[in-house]
């Protein structure tokens, strides 16, 4: 099995100049929650330039559908231009290119709800907030959102307890803040 | 009287909590490991969760087809 690589996923996204916002589970870690995931997750922006951009790196990231991955069926402009979400395996590991999310919000509907995080030297990408990764939860309400929703809310209250300093003796802004 | 493994854990954290070792809160989330990964830069939180992973399938291929 290919080593998970989830910053050089990032990385490559980034370095292609593709329009994207990280979301799922890796959002809610990059925003400080302890919890656990695998894949990578992101909401892609459906402009013609950004797609032409987007399936220059997937090819070099060696991207097929992982349904079957034995056919090596590759994503094309329509699929991406497309508000359904694609399952991908790459050479860095799994990778969900998501056209729309919750109720119907593409790229530019979250990019309000999104902060931008530094991830390694250089590399700055959008990732959604934790407010809304709750939201969209809470609304989706399904088992696996469910169980993970104690975590996202308690990380909440932490991030503002620190965010106002004097309510806990001793606690700064965090390190890396937004 | 013999406890359960689940028994003596729950005591231990029942333990720890009197004495302010722990802190969870009423819906059982561990306080603590979000504080420290709140102490993290977001570069941080990545690096810890990618080595983890790889960490947990290196794991699961020594262990394949148990």
């Amino acid at each position: 099995m290919p080593e998970r690589r989830l910053a050089a996923t990032l990385r490559a996204l980034h370095d292609a100049g593709i329009e994207f916002i990280l979301v799922g589970g890796l959002a809610a870690v990059l925003n400080g929650a302890p919890v656990n995931t695998f894949d990578v997750d992101v909401v892609h922006s459906r402009d013609a330039a950004n797609i032409d951009r987007l399936l220059q790196v997937l090819e070099l990231l060696d991207a097929v559908f992982r349904i079957q991955p034995e056919r090596r069926l590759k994503p094309n402009a329509s699929h991406l231009a497309s508000a359904g979400h694609l399952n991908l395996i790459t050479k860095y590991g799994p990778l969900d290119l998501l056209g729309t999310i919750g109720r119907s919000q593409g790229y530019q509907e979250l990019i309000p709800h999104s902060v931008e995080l530094t991830i390694s030297e250089g590399v700055r990408i959008r990732v959604l907030d934790l407010e809304t990764l709750i939201a969209m939860k809470e609304e989706l309400g399904g088992e696996k959102d469910r169980a993970v929703l104690p975590i996202l809310r308690r990380t909440l209250e932490e991030k503002r307890k620190r965010q106002l300093p004097g309510l806990r003796p001793g606690s700064g802004p965090e390190p890396g803040a937004w | 009287m013999r406890l359960s493994g689940v028994t003596v854990i729950t005591a231990v954290m029942a333990t720890n909590d009197r004495i302010g070792l722990t802190d969870y809160s009423p819906d059982g989330v561990d306080l603590t490991l979000i504080r420290w990964m709140l102490s993290l830069t977001p570069a941080e939180r990545l690096e810890f969760l990618e080595v983890r992973v790889n960490e947990i399938i290196a794991i699961r291929e020594l262990n394949a087809g148990t």
